[in-house]
């Protein structure tokens, strides 16, 4: 009786220790987010942190891929007079939803800006991935090894940034942007929306100039 | 070559069909590429590094404007072989459809109907859009010399 006992202890603590150790080793994806940020009718807690004051009135939700041109464009000609003019004035803020849909290089992108985020430094390589593209899509300059590259060049650990990367942390995550998108009615990248104090809605599809923004702004500041 | 060119366009109807082209052509490549908008407002816009880009699709809806109803006067005017407007749409189109699926919603619409074979197909027409443009421009330029050379031949035939 007393050796049943034991072997049936035996057994439920090796039960109990599989258990921990599979739990322990799984991919649980965890991490510290606002669940309820929303901006309008779009759900931005999956999407990059806040650029510039959380509480400004106004709020640019950006959809896009790292691998669009046209998103390219829109970061070299249009997004740095909108950082000067209302995003470093406190007037605007500005969140980045991944539309990851272009190639097969698209999402890993996506993921690895998040990798960054866990350094806190998400928008020093998404800016690095922008200013690095390259005209061709899938062309290897977004593979996995360029863009820990990219992490490297920014000084991160990079154990932990190729662990995060290589183990697909955040594939859920840039999944649910890209969802997100679709439900909103984004039909290509970049496309904005522009979210005022009293959850006034404005669309703006594809890399428009700064002349636009700029109209559609002021009559929501 | 300017006779030939006052012969055809003298002609109201395919001057007419001239401008509906040029027109038609420009603005729909000029709206897919991105370099003009009609929402929230109408604005154009040519982002810096686009400058070829912008310059090939002036020049592609030049040579269709030009090409096509010259190849529609030798069919309808000189009951002449269709042949050289398939060259003159296969230019067209081949032009046309370059850069026109990228990231925008042409480029989305195929990459969400078609998968990964869509995937494919935006990807080698986004890649490869500035030489397309520019076979296309080859084709075209083409068919419009031969078109020209034919045109003199038939006409002093048959005038």
């Amino acid at each position: 009786m007393k050796k049943k006992g034991l072997i049936l202890g035996i057994i439920i603590i090796s039960i109990i220790i599989g258990v921990a150790a599979s739990v322990s080793s799984s991919n649980v994806e965890s991490y510290d987010i606002d669940m309820t940020r929303t901006h309008g009718s779009i759900s931005t807690a999956m999407g990059s942190p806040i650029l510039g004051d959380p509480d400004a009135p106004v709020t640019i939700v950006e959809f896009g891929d790292y691998q669009c041109h046209q998103c390219h464009n829109w970061f070299l000609d249009t997004k740095p007079m909108i950082m000067r003019d209302y995003i470093e004035t406190g007037k605007v803020n500005l969140v980045f939803v991944d539309f990851a849909f272009l190639g097969r290089d698209s999402p890993k992108a996506a993921e690895a800006t998040y990798c960054a985020d866990d350094q806190n430094k998400y928008w020093e390589y998404h800016d690095s991935l922008y200013t690095a593209q390259e005209s061709k899509i899938d062309n290897g300059w977004a593979n996995s090894e360029r863009l820990k590259a990219f992490a490297f060049n920014l000084n991160l650990d990079m154990d932990s940034f190729n662990e995060c990367l290589d183990s697909g942390k955040y594939s859920k995550r840039v999944q649910y942007n890209s969802q997100e998108a679709r439900d909103n009615g984004v039909r290509g990248t970049p496309g904005f929306f522009i979210i005022g104090p009293d959850f006034e809605q404005h669309p703006i599809g594809g890399a428009q100039p700064f002349s636009v923004f700029q109209r559609v702004l002021d009559t929501m500041i | 070559m300017l006779k030939i060119l006052k012969l055809v366009f003298s002609n109201f109807i395919f001057l007419i069909l001239s401008l509906i082209i040029f027109s038609s052509m420009m603005t729909v490549l000029l709206f897919i590429s991105e370099f003009i908008f009609f929402e929230p407002f109408f604005v154009t816009h040519i982002p810096s590094g686009s400058e070829l880009g912008f310059s090939l699709i002036v020049i592609l809806s030049i040579l269709s404007a030009l090409v096509i109803p010259m190849n529609l006067f030798r069919i309808t005017h000189l009951k002449n072989s269709k042949q050289k407007i398939g060259g003159s749409i296969f230019g067209s189109i081949v032009g046309s459809v370059a850069g026109a699926c990228s990231c925008g919603p042409i480029g989305f619409a195929v990459i969400s109907t078609f998968g990964s074979i869509g995937a494919t197909a935006t990807a080698f027409l986004t890649n490869y859009e500035i030489p397309i443009r520019i076979l296309a421009i080859v084709i075209l330029v083409i068919t419009y010399f031969t078109t020209i050379k034919s045109l003199k031949t038939e006409c002093q035939v048959n005038f």
